[in-house]
């Protein structure tokens, strides 16, 4: 099972350039959306037929403190202007929505949030989930983001 | 053979009442429950919501909480131990400080008494909810409560009502509650357990509404679903949970299943982060694979209980889904969000259990504040109707285009 | 160029400047935007239905204009020299 990691403090733009270099709605995003969507980035790069639209993959984020980072940052703009562009990140499963938009998978996406990484609990989760007929695989990603700078990331592909 | 599950408990709090006698009442009456904003303080200045009518003093009382307590208390955890109070008294479910009608049924904490009684203790939670205790937050904002966390927020009613076997928050947007359910759902059907409990709550915080209105998604005036003149939402608040469990557990507890949880499906839009596509192919998606679930034609179909929130953009797509499901044969469609607002993270579960009050009772809710029709949009029922409801379509849309769909059927023994 | 002008220039490259700041344009420069190219679409900078929302709150948080629905905001969005002309027209700061 493949497994990927991006470490705390990297710095992302310049991940984004190495590995993307061409979709400019990164820089829109917070920083959940671009960890999730660079971890992806790292796990499906190579896949054939890729961005082709698809059913049979769920796209499933794990989190103990969701978006609370981008949550503070539109809670300050609240103090004179609140910002449409950083409201819209203010949701756990946007990240999810932003592996979607870019892959075009059209299956299930997920947020979960718990109380601490905790991998067997995630797998059953996962498992749930696989108990449709549709999903194959599923990207799951556990990220947990303190502050815009500080994070743990990690994803993997799990099948059926 | 997949086991079917049944529903066999249900409680909801909204803008429309608090249980679910005083919700078929208004439903029936079409007396909706938007307004001018109450107890909210903070939010943006003009903009009618769906507030339940209830303060959170008023809310513990209710709930068997001390009142002295209720200001430590984030108004969405207030509203999932009512709506939870509720459905685990239908389903005979006992919890530690069930809600004080239900006293005289509990025995010790946590101890099932009755014949048929399980103990919450014993059973998963799962909760939906965005903004978690955001109010409690706001009053102290720039610090943030201990009890801000979304999951938090689930683990404080439940801890509440005796504790269960396990709870945990699903954090989807405007999907979370239908998301709970159809978790649940899977938890039953690969055999982890024989009952869950499902659903959501989400309060009105001033953070939402003015993000919402950042988007300028809101309707200063109440909500025209499908109208051709429809200017956006109108936010509201509450709470709903359904008591789930496989038909073998019910019928063995000798407790009445009301319905049949017959299919479920959630697809992403795959579009943008917060408009949807045109042609509606997440909630194309979503509908499509319940039906399919359910081993049901459209033409089954009586009721599709919808989204509907009365934004140019949702409406429209939702429509291009459900006429391409449904093609010329369009069953009647509804949105009740006229009677409550949106009630974001909370919404599925609500609307579930107007569904479910719709079946018992057979009738279709009807459509408030339309009055033209918009090609880009279906029809919805405005006319009472009258109608044994066999199957029926609820759906709930989610930013980030998390689409879910579930179909809920009559129970014949 | 006359004194209009130049104040006109000026208010070109504020604009630019705020755009590129307010829609994390990365990378951009104001020279990197053409005054009349379509900021909408993909042969312009390629901006969406969120973007044109930022941009009505930087209208009224630098320039005191209130745009009430999004429908208008795309006409005046249309380009740097549209929005421009629009601010030194109705700005009450």
């Amino acid at each position: 099972m493949k497994m990927v990691s991006i470490a705390s403090g990297t710095d992302l733009t310049a991940l984004y350039r190495k590995l993307v270099g061409n979709y400019p709605k990164f820089f829109k995003m917070d920083t959940l959306s671009k960890l999730g969507f660079l971890l992806a980035e790292m796990l499906v790069a190579d896949d054939s037929d890729r961005f082709t639209e698809r059913e049979d993959r769920a796209v499933l984020i794990f989190s103990r403190r969701g978006c609370l980072a981008n949550d503070l940052n539109y809670a300050k703009s609240m103090e004179d202007f609140p910002s449409p562009s950083l409201f819209v990140y203010t949701l756990p499963n946007t990240v999810a929505g932003e592996i979607a938009i870019r892959n075009k998978y059209q299956g299930e996406t997920g947020a979960f949030l718990l109380e601490g990484y905790d991998r067997p609990q995630i797998d059953e989760i996962v498992h749930q989930v696989f108990q449709d007929r549709i999903t194959r695989d599923a990207i799951v990603a556990w990220i947990d983001c303190p502050s815009e700078t500080e994070w743990t990331a990690q994803a993997w592909i799990v099948s059926k | 053979m997949n086991k079917r599950l049944v529903i066999t408990g249900a409680g909801v709090v909204s803008a429309i009442g608090c249980g679910k006698a005083a919700s078929l009442n208004a439903l029936r009456s079409c007396r909706s429950g938007i307004g001018p904003v109450t107890y909210l303080k903070g939010g943006p200045e003009g903009l009618p919501a769906g507030e339940v009518h209830l303060s959170n003093e008023e809310m513990a009382a209710l709930a068997g909480i001390q009142v002295a307590e209720a200001s430590a208390w984030p108004r969405t955890s207030l509203m999932s131990v009512l709506a939870l109070q509720e459905a685990l008294e239908q389903a005979l479910i006992s919890g530690r400080e069930a809600s004080p009608s239900a006293k005289n049924n509990a025995d010790a904490p946590g101890n099932a008494s009755l014949p048929g009684q399980l103990s919450l203790q014993n059973i998963p939670v799962i909760g939906g909810t965005t903004v978690g205790g955001m109010d409690l937050t706001e009053k102290i904002y720039p610090k943030v409560s201990p009890l801000h966390g979304c999951g938090t927020s689930t683990d404080l009613a439940v801890e509440f009502l005796g504790g269960c076997k396990g709870a945990t928050t699903v954090s989807t947007a405007c999907s979370s509650a239908t998301n709970a359910i159809i978790y649940g759902a899977n938890l039953l059907r690969s055999g982890k357990c024989e009952c869950v409990v499902c659903g959501g709550s989400e309060s009105l915080s001033a953070y939402h509404f003015h993000g919402f209105n950042s988007l300028m998604i809101l309707d200063r005036e109440p909500c025209r679903p499908f109208d051709a003149s429809r200017a956006g939402l109108n936010l509201g608040e509450g709470a709903a949970y359904l008591v789930l469990e496989t038909e073998e557990s019910a019928l063995r507890r000798g407790v009445k299943p009301i319905a049949v949880l017959s299919g479920w499906g959630n697809a992403c839009d795959a579009f943008h982060q917060t408009a949807s596509s045109p042609e509606g192919e997440g909630a194309f998606l979503a509908m499509q694979k319940a039906l399919g679930m359910a081993g049901l034609e459209p033409s089954a179909v009586d009721y599709v209980n919808a989204h509907g929130t009365g934004t140019p953009n949702n409406d429209a797509s939702e429509s291009a889904a459900i006429r391409r499901i449904f093609g010329d044969a369009v069953p009647p469609v509804s949105s009740t969000k006229p009677f409550t607002g949106h009630t974001t993270s909370a919404s599925g579960s609500i609307k579930a259990v107007f569904c479910l009050l719709a079946m018992q009772h057979g009738f279709v809710p009807r459509q408030l504040n339309w009055s033209t029709p918009d090609p880009a949009c279906v029809v919805p029922q405005v006319e009472p109707l009258q109608k044994e409801l066999r199957h029926i379509v609820c759906n709930a849309f989610g930013f980030g285009g998390n689409d879910s769909s579930i179909i809920l059927s009559a129970y014949d023994a | 160029m006359d004194s209009k002008q130049i104040i006109m220039e000026q208010l070109i490259t504020e604009v630019k400047l705020k755009l590129i700041e307010a829609l994390n344009l990365d990378g951009m420069m104001p020279e990197d935007i053409d005054n009349n190219a379509p900021l909408f679409g993909d042969d312009g900078l390629g901006l969406d239905s969120i973007d044109v929302l930022e941009l009505i709150v930087l209208l009224e948080k630098n320039y005191g204009i209130r745009i009430d629905n999004p429908a208008k905001g795309r006409q005046v969005f249309q380009s740097v020299a549209v929005m421009a002309d629009y601010i030194a027209n109705n700005r009450t700061k």
